[in-house]
């Protein structure tokens, strides 16, 4: 395992943002990227968490379902980079409980995340009202990303 | 020629706060004895203006006092007391902006203001006028000896919450990790609401109405609130990181417009206007293009604070 790590963390697209000539600005372009998948994905799920939550109720359900391209789109983009800046520090991460946890919130987090937008479908183009289970969701869904969230910021510091 | 440094901004801003307090508790005066809502309305206006341009004149000071400290000819201790008495001021100047806000944010909505949002709107201006009033006297102490007590006198007056602040957040070691998590929670919280907001004014979600998703603009507000009482954290435990920082000066300048932009959708008359399937005018679409990038510039330039920048 610990081979694996190594050889990953020393392959050439890792080891050239973490030491390269340009890791000056690659890595510093990698984590913004991850930032902005963050905003556009945890933003706008709570815009439609909230909306679910009973915020703005003349917003129609059905309406919502726009955004979630877009949530998507921030996602993978955030698996593309979330796995970038993971094979620059392989070793570190892979042994981190912190890191661990943050996978597993995530992964909790997009399965929500589907569930939302098959209660969102169902909603009918004029519907309004949010069921039970829709709200249940929501509140499932804020509170799994922001201790996703909460987990990748810490990481930073333990 | 001189360059233009902080400490130039500084001396062009450090003024609008108190003149404009002035001048928006003035106005609202006048509203209640001419019982005009117009004039109201301009005079919250007016508050929430000042507090988004005393972001700008807070920052600059911290600049300005990077200029000034190894001259011979200023105080050091009426520098510290103006910081202390300036951040406080800065502090009281956003609570009556987010207060002032809210009473826009009902009046856009045909509500009243209420007299509770009102009342309180009023009473942390006249608050917050007595506390800027205090910064800008010590603050002019800094540079002019004919006005000034002595280092003693000037030190030993009035609360010190920039040292204490300091204290607090080097001596505890959750609390920058904290208030950098709540940051990020805080950003989320205030682009999501603003992208949904701006997407629909460029086409997106055309079966909603501006104003079913004028009501989720308090949320977005919460989320700048979050930001901004994490980010004072920061500014005032290690204002060293960023006094000079060049990305943090473009990052307040874009937070500054970005303030407009809040206020531009909550008190507009056009946007207001677009119904459920109505497209917006080309102008509020290109307002809304203008807003969604800098969003993403605020968050990048904030980013980049370590690298381009002297924070971590």
């Amino acid at each position: 395992m610990t081979d694996v790590l190594l050889w990953l963390e020393e392959a050439a697209l890792p080891s050239s943002i973490r030491e390269g000539p340009h890791s000056v600005w690659a890595y510093p372009a990698v984590l913004t990227l991850h930032t902005f998948g963050l905003m556009v994905l945890v933003g706008l799920n709570a815009a439609v968490d909230l909306r679910l939550l009973g915020a703005g109720r003349q917003i129609p359900v059905a309406s919502l379902t726009a955004l979630f391209p877009l949530m998507w789109a921030g996602f993978w983009i955030n698996v593309v980079t979330g796995a970038l800046l993971f094979a620059a520090d392989a070793t570190t991460k892979a042994g981190s409980a912190m890191f661990l946890t943050k996978l597993t919130l995530v992964a909790f987090g997009a399965g929500i995340l589907l569930a939302i937008g098959a209660e969102v479908e169902r909603a009918g183009p004029v519907g309004m009202d949010v069921s039970r289970a829709g709200r249940r969701l929501a509140a499932a869904s804020l509170l799994t990303w922001t201790a996703a969230v909460t987990a990748g910021r810490l990481l930073a510091y333990v | 020629m001189a360059v233009v440094n902080a400490a130039h901004l500084h001396l062009f801003l450090n003024h609008v706060p108190t003149v404009g307090l002035v001048l928006g508790v003035g106005l609202f005066l006048l509203a209640l004895v001419r019982r005009q809502q117009v004039l109201e309305r301009a005079s919250y206006e007016v508050l929430f203006a000042i507090a988004v341009l005393t972001l700008p004149a807070y920052v600059t000071g911290l600049g300005a006092q990077a200029v000034l400290l190894d001259r011979a000819d200023v105080s050091a201790a009426a520098i510290d007391a103006h910081q202390d008495a300036a951040l406080l001021a800065f502090a009281g100047m956003q609570v009556t902006g987010g207060a002032a806000w809210l009473a826009l944010w009902r009046l856009r909505r045909n509500l009243e203001a209420g007299p509770g949002v009102a009342g309180t709107v009023l009473l942390l201006a006249i608050v917050t006028l007595v506390l800027m009033t205090g910064a800008a006297a010590v603050g002019g102490e800094i540079r002019h000896p004919e006005t000034r007590a002595d280092d003693a006198v000037i030190a030993s007056r009035g609360p010190m919450p920039v040292s204490s602040i300091g204290a607090f957040v080097t001596g505890q070691a959750w609390v920058w990790p904290a208030a950098e998590t709540l940051h990020f929670i805080g950003l989320s919280l205030l682009f999501g609401v603003m992208a949904v907001i701006n997407l629909r004014v460029l086409g997106m979600m055309k079966m909603v109405s501006f104003q079913a998703l004028h009501r989720l603009l308090p949320w977005a507000v919460v989320g700048f609130a979050i930001n901004l009482s994490t980010g004072t954290l920061f500014l005032a435990s290690a204002p060293e990181q960023y006094a000079e920082s060049v990305p943090f000066f473009w990052k307040t300048g874009l937070l500054a417009a970005g303030g407009g932009s809040l206020l531009y959708l909550t008190v507009a008359d056009r946007p207001w206007a677009v119904d459920a399937g109505e497209s917006a005018p080309a102008i509020d679409r290109a307002i809304a293009t203008g807003a969604l990038g800098l969003w993403v510039a605020v968050m990048y330039l904030g980013r980049m604070l370590p690298f381009l920048g002297t924070s971590f």
